[in-house]
């Protein structure tokens, strides 16, 4: 079977092409344009999907390659994609056309500029997750901060601009981080210096310790502030909360994702010596996120800022499972960015719809009763709620259960001599179990079980067809996950097989040296 | 028995997964479009579960009559797969697996009947449907799994459904604060349960070669026992661990089979309507607990196979519910809490039962607790209705005149439950009874005890509802067919079921004075364990004789004080306002303090502190050191102002200045 020839840039062609015709387009036209430019890419990744070769998986396919210019350094448009880029090039695919049909509330504000500014965000969410080249993953990952800082501070709501800045602020810092790492690490490399990630991936790991560890620790907190992570995630529920409804959508679903991969790509794929030193550490604030978070969803009054908090939480997760460097833990690790991309679009996406009709977020002033004149939509609402705490059947049961096995049978929880924190660390992210069942039941509670309040009386409506659409859509995809979880991991799992035993064997040199440092260890 | 030759009969055995898909799909279906026609759903309900009876009383004919010549029937797929592990969802069949596949579809068929008489008039009629299929199909999946994992995950499963149906009237604050309360006492419990498996994985998971991971069965020791024996020669688990690990799982049928001090949510569960306490809070889902320690036995032995400390942890786990939420239900004023409270005290007996070693006796009073408890259950549910909604007890009274059909099922039941002779509960009981004399003689005299507060709070439910002269506003009358008939269906079992476990050579052996501890075996304990099975319980007469004694004395006294009403003990407890009764009293009414503990502790102390702690915590480390970092730079952007408007670019240089300084300055000093 001979590969189809520029798929990968047929789909960066369609989100671009769709920001410059929906700019030059009426604004009459936009939403339509919008939709349509959403479906062709859907329909692109999903041939990209059709197209992708199974058997070599691990392998990137699709493979475009243009050089620009080579000195001093080399610049060039280089894309491809494997299972893991794939599985999150279906995702972008999936959840822009949600979030495209999920715009209806920006109406006459804008629109034209609103879709073109969306495409624009696709295209560079795109371009991150097939990037082959580490310059151009570095100028992609920055690019989606100026749709993105537009979006929130133009159709945000009232605190907008301060909720944007700091979002810019936050993630510029990031950046700025990782082009230090970068430039740090293509400076160590001496001759053999270089952007291709494909070389990079087995060049890297040879580089000396300490080398790795520094190099890593800029493209580490890069990562973790877009994650987000303890402590860096305060941007993260304002950011939300003051943005419009489908760009919630988005930046939970899509822009975390960009930090989970390049955690997976990156950090763990380049140095694996960083994940040996410091694994425990970083699975101990995986942990800490999934507990830290969903506490403070507890005492959270603001339902937007809960299902935020929650994202916290359950990248958490993905923490968690990426330092365990067990395969089944990654793997589960990577099923968590696709399932936290759906339901978390799911459940912003009710929360919007909710907002819509009751114009407040306060729990306080909802005051609960909406079951009776939203029927479906609390049906959705439940579906989401269990999705998100982790219901067997559902999308996110796979990823939790799974990061748990993993990491308790991995290589960090056997350590001998750290295994036991390890584990203890494992009990801890266990109680987010409890927690995220405490906040998102107290959640529905609030809004929609007891007696209505005597204000929203024939006020309020069901589910509009649109927003049934875009609500069975997202709830098929979390069932369908849910029940056989094989339709995804079979085109990610021998690139979490692969990266777990390549760590592995750095491994068995880590801790061999570990141990020799620590003399008194050896005599027990 | 079905008219079916061997060849079928293997058929169906091999084709079991039918049973757990017929209603999951039901219940799409309902969800997806049928719900807009009241009779399409009942019918696509009903039929499912009339399927699946069908297909278990197959399955267990084939078992029965050895057409299925294999001691059980195994089929797993890959559910999720890498390098480090894969885990299977799959399909098991066997005799204990039968017998649970019948009592859910049955109890389910005719739960499902009576629900149609019952839920009517109710707006949600299509949707409790959908629940009840749902539930259904996530009980029989627990009952076919094949291993630990997939047992949690429908474990988790039939807990939802439970909180949807516990939470089926959405408007009444009660059931909010009812079905949230059940669904997080459950997660408690599955915490452990989950850290549990958590442990057992890692030390068990080399040893699975050629099984399923954390498999119940298997072929070439792959089996439970065989991988703990295994792993114990591997010295990866050890009698300590493995006592830990048991104590964790248990910590899931704890919550499930509402077990002290999990217990809370049970009695809150009735704020469902009533089949639902029924279905799920009687007769499967509660019992679910007791089928996992079933199910997965060698976890809770010691390594060797021997019972050990983790059983006993189980026993007085038991113990304590049944004894416990007994003296709760002889205060309790709600026909269905009393009947709460006696589910929890029955769970009890089953697990003292697994716990002494009398293993076959807690299955079977499983199997006699889940038809007559289910028929108590719709009996009260019954009542409600013919009240109109009326659940105190102290409002109705000769309700034995309007309502016959009720009254006699409910009479049956009591029966049953209480301990009579010749009543099912009678022989599952004394089998406990007489296996905790063995091996604990102070938790069985507790049972025993136990045994006649039953008869006691039983027959006091009784005489106040059925007996007496009316004392209600409402006009009470007869529950229409489709309710009555499955009460009568239901006390067809209640009277019979308990021959299963008793051989007569047994009683006839002791009635010639022979004694001996381990009798001949009984039918139900040869189908469920095999011949060579743990445990047989002769028959002990003098036991025997005090266990009925001790219930007809918890007769006698509720019926002096509730039927003849001479005498006036109760109401001295009642009406006591100072001492040792008062104080008995107000303990037994409060149900224990456990509720005003627990809630006390989280809404007085835990919660108020977290959210002051979060409040400073968040508010002042993160936000103020994170924005102070800011500030600097804010500061930094301030002297810079006079070069620079923009708030956005200054920071923006600024950051990007200093850590191209750091970058620069780590590059000049490389780390060596």
């Amino acid at each position: 079977m001979s590969e189809p020839q520029h798929l990968l840039s047929i789909l960066l062609l369609v989100p671009l092409l769709g920001c410059l015709a929906i700019a030059c387009s009426p604004e009459g036209m936009a939403r339509k344009m919008a939709i349509g430019f959403g479906s062709a890419l859907f329909a692109v990744s999903a041939w990209l999907v059709a197209q992708f070769d199974l058997s070599r998986a691990s392998e990137y396919q699709f493979v475009e390659r243009l050089s620009w210019f080579k000195h001093p350094f080399p610049v060039e448009y280089f894309v491809g994609a494997d299972g893991l880029s794939l599985s999150m090039v279906a995702l972008t695919g999936f959840v822009t056309l949600m979030a495209i049909l999920a715009s209806t509330s920006i109406g006459n504000n804008r629109p034209r500029l609103y879709y073109s500014m969306l495409m624009l965000l696709t295209f560079s969410v795109l371009g991150v997750f097939i990037s082959m080249d580490l310059l151009q993953f570095f100028i992609v990952y920055e690019l989606e901060l100026v749709p993105m800082y537009f979006l929130i501070a133009i159709w945000g709501g009232p605190r907008r601009s301060y909720a944007a800045l700091k979002f810019l602020i936050y993630t510029f810092f990031g950046g700025v981080l990782m082009l230090a790492s970068l430039v740090y690490m293509y400076s160590q490399m001496n001759a053999s210096a270089t952007f291709d990630m494909v070389k990079l991936a087995s060049l890297t790991p040879l580089l000396p310790r300490d080398i790795q560890i520094m190099s890593c620790l800029g493209f580490f907190l890069a990562f973790i502030i877009k994650l987000p992570s303890f402590p860096f995630h305060t941007w993260l529920p304002d950011a939300h909360v003051e943005a419009p409804t489908p760009i919630s959508m988005l930046l939970a679903g899509l822009l975390l994702k960009m930090g989970s991969y390049g955690l997976v790509r990156i950090c763990l794929g380049f140095f694996p010596y960083f994940f040996i030193d410091y694994g425990p550490q970083i699975m101990a604030l995986g942990a800490f996120n999934i507990v830290w978070a969903a506490a403070a969803c507890l005492v959270q009054q603001d339902m937007k800022r809960i299902i935020a908090l929650s994202s916290v939480s359950h990248m958490g997760f993905v923490l968690l499972g990426v330092a365990s460097l067990s395969s089944g833990a990654l793997n589960g690790a990577i099923f968590q960015m696709v399932s936290h991309g759906v339901i978390s679009a799911l459940l912003f996406f009710l929360v919007g719809a909710v907002y819509e009709r009751t114009h407040t977020r306060q729990l306080a002033e909802i005051g609960g009763g909406l079951a009776k004149q939203m029927p479906t939509l609390f049906y959705f609402w439940m579906l989401g709620c269990m999705a998100n705490l982790g219901l067997p059947g559902l999308s996110g049961f796979v990823a939790e259960v799974t990061i748990f096995y993993g990491a308790f049978t991995s290589p960090m929880a056997e350590w001998i001599s750290k295994g036991g924190m390890v584990q203890g660390w494992i009990y801890l992210a266990c109680t987010g179990v409890i927690l995220t069942a405490g906040y998102m039941l107290w959640l529905l509670k609030k809004l929609f079980y007891g007696e209505e309040l005597p204000k929203w009386k024939g006020h309020l409506h069901d589910a509009t067809t649109t927003e049934k659409i875009v609500a069975y859509t997202l709830s098929f995809s979390i069932l369908a996950l849910g029940v056989y979880p094989a339709v995804l991991t079979r085109y990610y799992q021998p690139i979490s097989d692969k990266m777990a035993a390549e760590a592995k064997e750095h491994i068995e040199i880590g801790f061999d040296t570990n141990q020799q440092q620590d003399p008194e260890k050896q005599v027990h | 028995m079905l008219p079916l030759d061997p060849s079928q009969l293997k058929w169906f055995v091999e084709h079991a997964g039918f049973i757990v898909a017929a209603p999951f799909l039901a219940g799409f279906l309902i969800i997806m479009g049928l719900r807009a026609s009241k009779t399409m759903s009942m019918i696509t309900s009903v039929s499912a579960v009339v399927y699946g009876l069908f297909h278990s009383i197959a399955i267990f004919q084939a078992l029965v009559t050895k057409a299925y010549p294999e001691p059980f029937f195994q089929q797993n797929i890959d559910w999720f797969s890498s390098q480090a592990f894969t885990l299977s969802v799959g399909v098991l069949v066997d005799n204990l697996a039968s017998l649970m596949l019948i009592v859910v579809t049955a109890v389910s068929l005719l739960v499902q009947i009576y629900t149609h008489g019952y839920m009517r008039e109710d707006p949600g009629y299509s949707r409790f449907y959908a629940y009840l299929s749902l539930f259904t199909g996530s009980m029989l999946g627990l009952v076919v799994s094949t291993n630990l994992f997939q047992m949690y995950g429908f474990w988790e499963l039939v807990g939802v459904c439970s909180y949807f149906l516990i939470g089926f009237w959405w408007y009444k604050e009660s059931a909010a604060k009812a079905c949230m309360k059940a669904f997080v006492v459950n997660r408690v419990g599955d915490f452990g349960f989950l850290i549990g498996i958590l442990l057992f994985l890692m030390a068990t998971k080399d040893f699975y070669q050629g099984g399923v991971l954390l498999g119940f069965v298997g072929s070439n020791g792959t089996d439970l026992a065989s991988v703990i024996h295994k792993a114990a020669e591997a010295n990866a688990i050890t009698a300590g661990s493995l006592f830990v690990i048991a104590c964790l799982i248990f910590m899931g049928p704890m919550a499930k089979s509402a077990q002290f001090p999990l217990h809370v949510w049970l009695p809150d569960a009735m704020e469902g309507p009533t089949p639902i306490s029924a279905l799920i809070h009687a007769a499967t889902m509660v019992a679910a607990g007791i089928y996992l320690v079933a199910r997965a036995y060698p976890i809770w032995l010691t390594p060797d196979g021997q019972m050990g400390p983790a059983l006993t942890v189980v026993a007085t786990v038991g113990a304590i519910t049944a004894f416990m939420a007994a003296t709760i239900a002889m205060s309790q004023n709600d026909i269905k809490r009393v009947l709460a409270w006696s589910t929890c005290s029955q769970l009890g007996y089953m697990f003292v039962g697994l716990g002494v070693g009398a293993f076959t006796g807690g299955i079977f009073h499983l199997f006699n607790h889940a038809f007559f408890k289910a028929m108590l259950f719709l009996c009260s549910g019954a009542v409600i209705h013919g009240l109109h909604g009326e659940q105190d007890i102290r409002n109705m009274g000769g309700l034995r005149k309007s309502m016959p059909i009720t009254h006699f099922c409910f009479l049956i039941g009591t029966m049953a439950i209480a301990g009579f002779p010749l009543f099912s509960g009678f022989f599952s009981k004394d089998e406990i009874i007489s296996g905790a004399m063995v091996n604990h003689p102070f938790i069985g005299w507790l049972m025993l005890i136990t045994a006649g507060m039953t008869a006691f709070y039983m027959f006091r439910l009784y005489f106040l509802t059925f007996t007496g002269t009316y004392r209600g506003n409402a006009h009470p009358h007869e529950s229409p067919a489709a309710m009555t008939w499955p009460l009568l269906v239901l006390s067809i079992p209640s009277m019979l079921t308990g021959y299963l476990g008793f051989n007569f050579a047994n009683l006839q052996a002791a009635l010639a004075g022979e004694h001996s501890e381990h009798g001949l075996p009984n039918h139900f304990a040869s189908f469920v364990f095999g011949p060579s099975g743990p445990h047989f319980e002769g028959v002990n007469l003098t036991l025997m004789g005090t266990s009925i004694a001790i219930a007809v004395f918890g007769f006698a006294m509720a019926y002096l004080m509730y039927l003849t009403r001479t005498v006036h003990i109760a109401r001295g407890f009642a009406e006591a306002r100072s001492g040792v009764r008062q104080m008995l009293y107000n303990m037994s009414l409060n149900k224990w303090y456990m509720d005003d503990i627990y809630f006390g502790l989280v809404d007085r102390v835990f919660l108020p502190l977290f959210k002051r702690a979060w409040t400073l915590i968040d508010m002042v480390f993160v936000e103020g050191i994170v924005n102070g970092v800011g500030l600097l730079f804010v500061s930094a952007a301030e002297v810079l102002k006079y070069l620079q408007t923009g708030r956005g670019q200054s920071y923006a240089l600024v950051i990007f200045l200093a850590v191209a300084g750091l970058a620069w300055i780590a590059y000049i000093f490389p780390i060596r």
